[in-house]
């Protein structure tokens, strides 16, 4: 069963190509790694799987189906109302001060009873006399601004990170991204926001649902920061963190969203090998919790070490997908990283 | 140490206001400490508002102003009698904050991709729109006399009346600490971590699963609506809308001076810097130049001589310390203070 299907993956940048149709099945519960040298493509994919980069050509299914916001009644909803808005407001604003004077001030007579019905009519009489220029354009042209710009935004949003979030894709970062400002604790309780069931009232009322989940939500993140050794750093600022620590951190982070797929970009970066080693017991044990990994690596021997398979991309391109051990004997992958030989080099 | 104390400013702070009053009246004489002091609350509601927006959420906004005009504006429609709304105290000042939290909601749909400097553009213009806006409306504002005289709010059941001040100070008073109260209780919440976190790093948060568009409009309407708050209850101790002049681009910027001197993203910071700034301008210049007045040490004919006169380049100059001695603002938020001394250890806070 594959958790992650991609297929004739493109990702153009103007007339940069850095994915050029790859196609990638992810089998669930399972370590693969992607490996290549710099500018290969590798952190492309990975931005395009969790939804920043649109894709310019290719499908990437997850467990079956895109991760892009569906369009549900509640959608044809708001873009509704966001286009009544529009063209109300147009028409108060071309008419505001003839329509009050016609409508309240002709009506009223300073501190006498005031009838709103006799004002209503008022307003249609007004509305009457030059229906044209008074209602039906100014509503048309507000209603179509509304509903075109709140359906250009949805529909360039549908394919946004927090959708391929919610449907369970998580992920680390090249360039470690935690929240610096924020506890250790914190980082990890964002993480699991979406399990949260707090509504605005019950966080501004305190209502006991608030503490209730309050409570669990922290006993949680505490076990996920004994299981990636953190709890004892529980209450330190991030960005005091250890590198070594802060890299444990993002991976706990994105745990946190019980994800059933999670996208490391390069973990072992800048550690030595005792941390290494470490890193590689807990992407083991996340496997063994259920969750599918996704690995982006240099540092071969974690790579070789714990990947169930591995495949290689070259400029935007698959070369290779295997085994570790048929990975390392692939002629195009040696090519790749350490360069062809000439035919009439001489040994030096 | 330090959590505990920054805990209990904001409380602290509002404990002494409500004692202000009373001590007065228990001692000889006329005080007008407590008179004075009710501008500042206005301004700290203002100032809570914007930290909403740009000390929690990171939206840097230059248009607070126009916020607290459109409730304003909107509570003296409701309830001057030159127009038929006629309405209480109570029902003008709920149909503002929905005013508010509407127009906050549709100032937010449009900007909602802007980042930074254009957002702060935007807002700086939707500033200058209202402005302009209210000077022309002429057949609805009356332009630039404002909308007066507004009746005096009769809370239940006790009329106010201008001369008395301590019913104006409590109410004022009230509605501060339920501010303080509900900005505490979402700011030690989901939707406080959520804003914070767009405010640390957007793409990471939206990575995380926290849809960034949905949590920055929520911060416009409520900021929003925390402004036209402001502007009600302002409205409502002028006995006017006052002018569209009261709520121009100097207003803003001094909200926004709050924000900075006080602490951004902390409540009680807010507070302190409300009370320094607004407190600065309108009871130590005040006092001082009523002091070398009467003591015929300056004329009233030089400008030059009047320390209210300076105070923008002492505003400034106050500015320019603060950033170069204490940019984290005199009571920070744990976590801006950390961004702006990065190489300072803290000490773990005491619990959750």
């Amino acid at each position: 069963m594959n958790i992650l299907a991609i297929s004739d993956l493109t990702v153009r940048f103007g007339g940069l190509t850095a994915v050029n149709s790859v196609s990638l099945d992810i089998p669930e519960k399972q370590i693969i790694s992607v490996i290549g040298p710099n500018g290969a493509g590798k952190t492309t994919l990975f931005n395009a799987i969790t939804g920043i980069h649109e894709p310019t050509r290719g499908r990437i299914r997850f467990s079956g189906e895109e991760a892009r916001r569906p369009f549900r009644w509640t959608t044809a909803i708001a873009l509704a109302l966001i286009g009544l808005t529009a063209a109300f407001s147009l028409v108060l604003i071309v008419n505001a001060e003839s329509l009050w004077e016609t409508a309240i001030t002709s009506n009223y007579i300073y501190q006498q009873a005031f009838s709103w019905s006799k004002a209503a009519s008022s307003a249609v009489y007004y509305f009457g006399e030059e229906p044209g220029r008074r209602l039906i354009i100014p509503f048309l042209i507000g209603a179509l601004v509304g509903l075109a710009g709140a359906y250009a935004i949805w529909e360039r949003t549908r394919r946004a990170p927090e959708v391929a979030a919610r449907a369970g894709i998580a992920r680390t970062f090249q360039n470690i991204r935690l929240f610096n400002q924020m506890t250790v604790l914190d980082n990890v309780l964002l993480g699991m926001d979406g399990q949260l069931r707090t509504r605005f009232w019950h966080a501004a009322l305190r209502l006991p649902l608030y503490w209730r989940e309050r409570q669990e939500s922290v006993q949680r993140a505490m076990e996920i920061l004994r299981f990636v050794n953190l709890d004892e750093e529980a209450h330190q600022l991030a960005e005091n963190l250890s590198y070594g620590h802060q890299r444990r951190l993002e991976i706990g982070r994105a745990l946190a969203m019980q994800p059933r797929l999670v996208l490391l970009d390069e973990p072992a970066a800048g550690m030595n090998p005792a941390e290494a080693q470490e890193l590689m017991k807990l992407i083991h044990d996340i496997r063994d919790r259920g969750v599918t990994v996704l690995l982006i690596e240099h540092h071969m021997t974690v790579v070789m070490g714990i990947s169930d398979r591995i495949a290689v991309l070259d400029h935007g391109e698959k070369i290779a997908e295997g085994t570790p051990k048929e990975v390392r004997n692939n002629p195009r992958v040696i090519e790749a990283y350490l360069g062809k030989a000439y035919e009439d080099a001489s040994p030096a | 140490m330090a959590a505990r104390r920054k805990i209990l400013f904001h409380w602290s702070f509002l404990l002494v206001a409500a004692l202000i009053p009373l001590v007065e009246l228990a001692l000889p004489g006329n005080h007008r400490v407590g008179d004075l002091l009710r501008p500042i609350f206005i301004m700290a509601m203002l100032g809570l508002g914007l930290n909403i927006l740009t000390g929690f959420t990171g939206l840097l906004n230059l248009g607070v102003a126009a916020f607290m005009a459109v409730g304003a504006y909107s509570y003296a429609i409701l309830t001057c009698d030159i127009y038929p709304f006629r309405l209480g105290f109570w029902a003008a000042t709920v149909v503002t904050v929905l005013v508010g939290l509407t127009v906050g909601f549709c100032l937010g749909l449009p900007t909602i991709r802007l980042r930074g400097d254009y957002l702060a553009i935007v807002t700086l213009g939707f500033g200058e729109i209202v402005e302009d806006v209210l000077k022309n409306l002429d057949a609805i504002t009356k332009g630039t006399q404002g909308i007066n005289p507004l009746p005096a709010p009769s809370v239940f059941g006790y009329q106010f009346r201008p001369e008395t001040y301590q019913p104006w100070y409590y109410l004022f008073l009230g509605f501060l600490a339920i501010l303080v109260l509900l900005n505490r209780n979402l700011q030690h919440s989901r939707i406080g971590r959520a804003w914070i976190s767009i405010r640390e790093d957007e793409l990471a948060s939206s990575c995380m699963g926290i849809n960034p568009m949905k949590m920055k409009l929520l911060a416009f309407a409520l900021g929003a609506a925390q402004c036209s708050l402001a502007g009600a209850l302002w409205a409502s101790y002028l006995g006017s809308s006052g002018e569209p002049g009261n709520y121009d681009f100097q207003v803003s910027v001094i909200a926004l001076c709050m924000v900075i001197v006080g602490g951004m993203g902390n409540i009680g910071g807010v507070l302190l810097g409300a009370l320094v700034i607004t407190g600065f301008n309108s009871i130590v210049l005040e006092t001082l130049t009523n002091f070398l007045k009467a003591h015929q040490l300056i004329s009233s004919s030089n400008v030059f001589t009047s320390p209210g006169s300076w105070k923008y380049m002492l505003y400034g100059l106050a500015l320019i310390l603060m950033m170069r001695f204490r940019p984290e603002g005199l009571l920070p938020s744990k976590q801006v203070k950390a961004e702006l001394h990065p190489q300072e250890p803290h000490a773990p806070p005491p619990s959750v």
